[in-house]
């Protein structure tokens, strides 16, 4: 009888929607919007701008040479050094302090107002601070990343424990769960989506902390490779560094994703029903 | 109506079980806040025997549950299982949830584990029950599935699995079939009585379906009233092992009968319906 019951358990198949990405529906319009943009940007700058400011035909002749250069390839490591650093202390911390806030009302209100109050703190404004600690080191770099970072795993970590369904806190007390099993065996697991979305945010952040922390602080890094080749009139170098950027909150985005499915297949499925 | 009720809760019980009883249920009362939910609940239950407990939706038999496992505090009387007097959770007490209260993030093994590695089970005794339970509820093939991927009777099978997997002398059952389709509930009632045969354990059973309270239950709770009390205990002399013929038996549909007229009675307060 037991097989008449199934209704699939047989492991996820792979969803056919997953590939109509690629079908040319949907592809060729952002394939036409990308390349409107680089046409316009490319006459409007041949035509109005100065040789040195970057077009697309420029940027692309600079990315081989860009990507050869030790410097930058350097200055990359560096900067994602820094932001793995960085997010690997504020994932910890975060995640630590955010399920005391969820779980337990004393920590939520010894703390909430200050989680919020620095969340909204624009990490530009701390940076002067940082550098008087820490000086205009890496260290700087590090603490602004974790900064930026650490809030928004906070407060979604939080949000995460808080929304533990009930059912699952009544099981595990119904089997006499301690009460550090209960959160590192249901409420962590449990608040993984809310984890993940913090973590997302987070990473985009850290980024963000650290190609600030460079401008400001001249520490060798992607940031300041951006700074100093747009201050030499080498835009077309500069531009490149901004891509490659770009291509990292894409890559993440994606490397998230793939996680999420990998290690979480239990996640989102509930909505397509038994 | 006083000549129907039962003289007393403890004779049935020794009747049934021969012996002493697993669960002792003295004086038991509840609040919410203002709101009284039940008061004067006295009843025992054998070493094996089940105890179904019905009664019109709201009327506290679930926080009944949830008091003698030890979830929910209650503010007058006593609950003992074994010698132990519950205010928590106690060993040897298991409950299956209405809700199934799966963890999503475990495979049907892991939750089956899940009670075991509560109880400090050895790694050697979690490899060796986890499998032998799920085969004992019909879900052997199916241990790395994620209850996502299975239907409501199976979730409730890895449910059952998940007490059972304990080896609780006490198991407590809440509404557990109220969530699955018609057919599947009376499938997994008849297989709860062939686990049961296998492993007889004290059973409180609280369901909405008087059939259901009628097939398992030696005995049948009535609970009523706001707040509720205990009005009637119905002793079910259908012998055992019960089976689908049980259900054919006059004798079965008198009872049923029975606890249906007692539900009934006055029952304005109340929307009950009689299942099928």
């Amino acid at each position: 009888m037991s097989q008449s019951a199934v209704t699939s358990a047989a492991p996820p198949a792979v969803k056919p929607e997953a590939k109509h990405v690629w079908l040319p529906a949907a592809f060729l319009p952002r394939l036409i919007t990308g390349v409107v943009i680089l046409l316009a940007w490319e006459f409007i700058v041949r035509a109005l701008a100065p040789a040195y400011v970057a077009k697309p035909s420029t940027v692309a002749l600079a990315v081989p040479r860009v990507i050869a250069d030790p410097a930058f390839l350097a200055a990359t490591g560096a900067t994602l050094a820094a932001v793995a650093q960085g997010l690997a202390v504020a994932l910890f911390f975060g995640t630590v302090i955010g399920l005391m806030m969820g779980r337990s009302p004393l920590a939520e209100r010894a703390v909430r107002h200050y989680v919020n109050g620095f969340y909204a703190v624009p990490m530009i404004v701390v940076l002067p601070l940082f550098s008087l600690w820490f000086g205009y080191s890496s260290g700087t770099r590090v603490a602004t990343i974790i900064f930026a970072a650490i809030f928004s795993i906070i407060i979604n970590v939080a949000d995460g424990a808080r929304s533990v369904p009930r059912e699952y806190m009544e099981v595990a007390r119904s089997f006499r769960a301690g009460r550090l099993s209960m959160l590192t065996g249901i409420v962590l697991p449990s608040s993984m989506p809310y984890l993940l979305a913090g973590f997302r945010l987070a990473a985009g952040r850290a980024l963000i902390g650290a190609v600030v922390a460079e401008f400001f602080l001249s520490v060798g890094g992607l940031g300041y490779f951006i700074l100093y080749n747009s201050r030499s009139y080498k835009h077309s170098e500069a531009f490149v560094g901004v891509l490659l950027l770009a291509a990292f909150g894409v890559a993440f985005e994606l490397l998230v994703q793939w996680m999420t499915r990998r290690f979480m297949p239990w996640y989102r499925r509930d909505e397509r029903g038994g | 109506m006083p000549e129907l009720r039962t003289s007393s809760a403890d004779s049935s019980t020794v009747m049934a079980s021969g012996g002493e009883p697993r669960i002792r249920v003295r004086g038991l009362g509840k609040h919410y806040g203002a709101l009284e939910v039940f008061r004067n609940i006295d009843f025992d239950v054998g070493e094996r025997e089940i105890v179904a407990i019905v009664g019109p939706s709201g009327c506290g038999k679930t926080t009944l549950l949830r008091c003698i496992d030890g979830l929910l505090p209650h503010d007058a009387g006593e609950i003992r299982v074994g010698r132990e007097i519950v205010t928590e959770p106690i060993a040897g007490v298991a409950m299956v949830f209405q809700h199934f209260g799966l963890f999503p993030w475990k495979t049907v093994y892991e939750n089956v584990a899940y009670g075991l590695r509560m109880a400090g089970a050895s790694k050697a005794d979690v490899e060796r029950k986890v499998p032998e339970f799920i085969k004992l509820v019909g879900l052997s093939g199916f241990e790395k599935a994620f209850p996502y991927q299975m239907s409501g009777g199976m979730q409730q099978r890895c449910g059952l699995a998940r007490a059972l997997a304990v080896e609780p002398n006490v198991l407590l059952m809440d509404e557990p079939f109220a969530a699955v389709d018609a057919q599947t509930r009376e499938i997994l009632q008849f297989e709860l009585l062939r686990i049961w045969e296998e492993r007889p354990t004290a059973m409180i059973f609280v369901t909405h379906s008087i059939e259901e309270a009628v097939l398992l239950g030696h005995r049948v709770i009535v609970l009523k009233g706001r707040p509720s009390s205990i009005h009637e205990t119905i002793t079910i002399d259908l012998p055992h092992p019960r089976t689908r013929d049980t259900l054919r038996e006059p004798r079965f549909a008198e009872l049923r009968e029975r606890v249906w007229g007692t539900l009934m009675r006055e029952a304005r307060e109340a929307e009950f319906v009689l299942e099928r």
